[in-house]
């Protein structure tokens, strides 16, 4: 191999100039080759379909000889009704980290990955909604949730305030509430309290009349903040602000002169000022003008694709942390921002990158390269929505799950409906609610979940042609093996699995049905099942 | 001088987590009447119906809800001046339990969470923090604070074992272990090329569910002899603590039982009446079991509230909460024997002696546990935190 070089390379395709920044960083750290097929098609499908490959698809695309079949399989899954579904539950739990699941949310979310819309245009219906648009006013489940009174704590404008940072600029302000940052130099107290500013003037108002969400109401805004350092008591002041912007000049206005609609109490109507922070704030920070907005979307959709951030954690962007490819990342900015903001097209073009497609696995004797050279292809627990989806495509059970409108406790076929899978995997596999769900760890839950519920042992018990029925039925023991490595883990099994698996099929050949469902679930509480490998 | 105390040191963390040392916390939420149980001032003003009686310890007295209780003074150091300072349950009883360190802007972990994070889960392997409660359980992450959900406890709602802990019934032991290790087996192929961190704690989890149903002994609470049950009362706070002893035995390091029920603004005479004999009769049942098996030597015990109540009679014949001069009970590990510290005036309305707050009590807790509670400090993502408030110190007139 020649060394590497980075030239200007205008006429390269982005994949090629992202797969040449990454080589140039690893310098004399070897690259993993590429992903076998089977793993490929497992990683694809999860990523961008949040789904399982059916074995048939897994014997087609091994038997597949064509040179351009992964960038085919790739142009396929993205342009998939399943993609626009799978972005939606990828953006919900990013922004909601687990506080709750809302049908208009939901609906928000996919109709706007469906219809492709910016990122920047999404950004700032979710930061500032029209609540009287049908169209939009799912997005206000984002700042009304966390607005809701949990006991008898305070209205947790601080709690948004930081959210707004974290999910919107990648950085986290929480400790500038109080004072400046002590160990992030860029963090200043007025950050922070710039745009709680604006929050903190918006109030949570209920669902009613015109309103089908709750929605938040803004008052109208007089006076800039006063804040002080517990730490110096020195004292600050800050009208609206985007964190490292400008503040917004606060006008001058008075009486009735405040308001294009004034507040009348008997009708219960709030009011709406002509001065609305939440806007000024939200467009001057979702926009291709604020760096931070851009690096932080960039971010987080390489860390969806690879596994990892360039900025790590995603959520504390800041000079002295900076990206471990500085250049890549700003590479990336600048073709979401030239590209509208089109988050798919972003993730197809990363999709397509060598660096997207290497092996997770480590050839024997070489030592694990640093995460931040992604070398390697990275492995990333499933999320809950992921894992009940494959789950139940790979016992076989899906479609009489996903046909059931009720669930029937008397009748074995009709027991469980989708959404109680659903609960029952987001209950043991989710994070607990307002914690980033990065790099979900197994827990003694999720283990007790596969061991003992009642739902994992019904799904591999024979029923029908479900896989434990089907796989009952053959009688070549070789066969089976086969069948049940496509059906879990989407590849075939290597000569010693083969045998394991007949071995222990013979040994419990007495009871069959028990026999391959063991064995099947065996697989489906592998490491290799819950990764994204 | 808080500050000067280095990072918690790999070398100091990994001899913290050989501690034999094991927790009993029994929460009496809502909070216990001092006049009525540990501090009675009979024949005052605010002294309410109830007399006193001696204790195993001649010139100490309690209330004469709490006979059983007496006889076991000679165990326990009762502490009469406590003096915080929030008088609403719903801070006050995170205040307490978190040990309100001074405001740092991340929510402290519960003393429960803090132990399982110090102290770690023992050679038993069980989960390091169990909390037996009436009601709800479950997996209860947010205990664990800034620690992150991990250190959260896992809640034995009605003293049941949370969901999905017992084995299934549809599979007998032996082929829950064997279909198990086929799973291990199939496992290590895609483990030995994969970097070890994902692969391992998946095993690690398995492992910790395996050791926890082969424990089903002490998780399965129908199971609780009928002899033992009578001689702890066969009511919640009587089995919850019964279960509690258990857990304690299998080598759970820190076990946490929720008593409701304790906030008397209305009729405090008749609640404390019914209520304390099953306090009494439980608590002093714990304590003889956990002496008699020589546990209680490497065992703290402590029994409090969020506060305690007014010395004041309301119109309901009630008392309203009063954070200004309560008690609390310990004994075990590290904790002196028969004495009483501090005390309150006449009337019991105010604390005589220096008031403890609950910053105080975390530090004596902690150095009844072995821990070093100045030098040993969280390392929150690079912002050291003291375990402890720093401006406080323990109280060593309790500690033996």
């Amino acid at each position: 191999m020649s060394l590497v070089t980075i030239s200007a390379g205008a006429a390269d395709s982005l994949p090629e100039q992202i797969d040449r920044l990454v080589a140039a960083k690893a310098g004399s750290q070897p690259l993993a080759p590429a992903a076998a097929d089977a793993e490929f098609l497992r990683r694809a499908t999860l990523d961008f379909a949040g789904d399982l490959p059916t074995p048939a698809e897994v014997r087609t695309f091994l038997a597949d000889a064509a040179a351009d079949k992964r960038i085919k399989l790739i142009d396929k899954l993205i342009d998939s009704p399943r993609f626009p579904e799978r972005l939606a539950d990828v953006l919900h739990v990013m922004l909601m980290e687990r506080r709750g699941e809302d049908a208009k949310w939901r609906a928000y979310l996919v109709d706007s990955c469906k219809a492709n819309k910016p990122w920047d245009v999404m950004a700032r219906e979710i930061l500032c909604t029209d609540y009287l648009d049908a169209n939009q006013r799912g997005a206000s489940y984002f700042a009304t949730r966390r607005l809701d009174k949990e006991g008898q704590q305070l209205t947790d404008y601080p709690g948004l305030t930081r959210d707004v940072g974290r999910m919107f600029l990648g950085v986290d302000l929480q400790c500038c509430q109080c004072h400046n940052h002590l160990t992030v130099k860029g963090y200043k107290q007025a950050d922070f309290n710039g745009l709680f500013v604006a929050f903190q003037n918006a109030k949570l108002e209920k669902a009613a009349g015109d309103h089908a969400t709750s929605w938040l109401s803004e008052g109208a805004l007089t006076a800039k903040y006063d804040f002080v350092s517990v730490l110096t008591s020195v004292k600050g002041q800050t009208g609206p602000r985007v964190p490292f912007g400008e503040e917004v000049p606060i006008p001058d206005l008075k009486g009735d002169d405040m308001w294009l609609v004034k507040p009348d109490r008997k009708k219960n109507e709030p009011g709406k000022p002509k001065f609305s922070p939440l806007q000024e704030v939200t467009q001057r920070m979702a926009t291709k003008d604020n760096p931070w907005f851009v690096r932080n979307i960039a971010n987080r959709m390489w860390w969806l694709v690879m596994g990892r951030g360039l900025v790590e954690p995603l959520d504390l962007n800041h000079a002295a942390n900076p990206p471990s490819h500085p250049e890549l990342l700003d590479l990336l900015g600048n073709e979401l921002v030239a590209h509208n903001f089109d988050l798919k097209w972003l993730i197809h073009e990363l999709a397509l990158t060598q660096t997207y497609q290497r092996s997770s696995e480590l050839p024997s004797g070489a030592t694990r390269p640093p995460d931040d050279l992604f070398a390697i292809g990275r492995e990333r627990p499933l999320s809950a929505e992921q894992l009940a989806r494959a789950f139940l495509r790979a016992t076989g059970e899906w479609e009489r799950v996903s046909d059931n409108k009720k669930a029937d406790a008397q009748d074995d076929t009709k027991r469980y409906a989708l959404s109680d899978f659903e609960a029952a995997f987001r209950t043991a596999f989710a994070s607990a609610p307002k914690e980033p769900e990065l790099t979900v760890n197994p827990t003694l839950k999720s283990a007790l979940f596969l061991r003992n519920s009642e739902q994992v042992l019904w799904a591999i018990r024979p029923r029908g042609e479900n896989l434990v029925g089907r796989l009952t039925a053959l009688t070549d023991n070789a066969q089976a093996a086969e069948e049940l490595y496509l059906a879990i883990l989407a590849r075939l099994p290597a000569a010693d699995e083969k045998a394991d698996i007949a071995a222990w099929l013979e040994k419990h050949a007495a009871d069959r049905p028990r026999a391959i469902g063991d064995c099947a679930w065996a697989l489906l509480s592998s490491a290799e099942f819950f990764s994204n490998h | 001088m808080g500050g000067l105390g280095g990072l918690l040191s790999r070398a100091a963390a990994e001899e913290m987590r050989k501690s034999d040392k094991q927790v009993l916390f029994l929460w009496l939420d809502g909070g216990i009447s001092q006049l009525e149980s540990w501090d009675p001032k009979p024949n005052t003003t605010f002294g309410g119906p109830f007399r006193s009686i001696p204790t195993s310890v001649p010139g100490i007295h309690f209330s004469e809800l709490m006979p059983k209780l007496a006889k076991q003074m000679n165990r326990m150091c009762v502490v009469r001046s406590l003096c915080t300072k929030d008088n609403a349950h719903s801070s006050g009883v995170e205040r307490i339990q978190r040990g309100d360190p001074k405001t740092r802007g991340v929510p402290y972990p519960y003393f429960g969470s803090a132990v399982a994070k110090l102290l770690g889960p023992g050679e038993s392997k069980l989960p390091p923090y169990v909390w037996i409660k009436p009601g709800n359980g479950g997996f209860r992450p947010e205990d664990g604070g800034f620690l992150g959900p991990k250190f959260g406890s896992l809640a034995f709602g009605d003293g049941k074992p949370p969901e999905n802990l017992l084995r299934n019934p549809a599979l007998t032991a032996e082929e829950d272990d064997e279909r198990n290790e086929l799973r291990a087996r199939l496992n290590e192929r895609y483990a030995a090329h994969r970097a070890p961190e994902y692969t391992e704690a998946n095993s690690y989890v398995f492992d910790t569910a395996r050791e926890l149903m082969k424990r089903a002994d002490i998780f399965d609470t129908s199971k609780l002899p009928e002899r033992e049950v009578q001689r702890y009362g066969s009511h919640d706070l009587g089995r919850h603590l019964l279960i509690a002893r258990n857990m304690l035995e299998a080598g759970v390091r820190f076990v946490k039982v929720t008593s409701y029920g304790w906030d008397t603004h209305g009729d405090n005479f008749n609640a404390h009446a019914s209520m304390m004999p099953k306090l009494d009769q439980s608590f002093s049942a714990i304590l003889e079991d956990l002496a008699a098996s020589g546990q209680l030597d490497r065992t703290l015990v402590i029994a409090m509230s969020e506060f305690g109540r007014t010395p004041r009679v309301n119109g309901h014949a009630g008392r309203d909460h009063w954070p200004e001069a309560w008690s609390l009970a310990m004994a075990g590990c590290g904790i002196r024997k028969g004495v009483v510290v501090g005390d309150t005036n006449e009337q019991g309305t105010w604390v005589k002696s220096d008031g403890y707050d609950i910053g105080s009590l975390f530090h004596t807790w902690y150095s009844a546990l072995g821990i070093d509670s100045v030098a040993t400090e969280y390392d929150n993502h690079g912002q050291p935190l003291p375990i402890a408030h720093e401006d406080m110190k323990p109280i060593k007139e309790a500690l033996a």
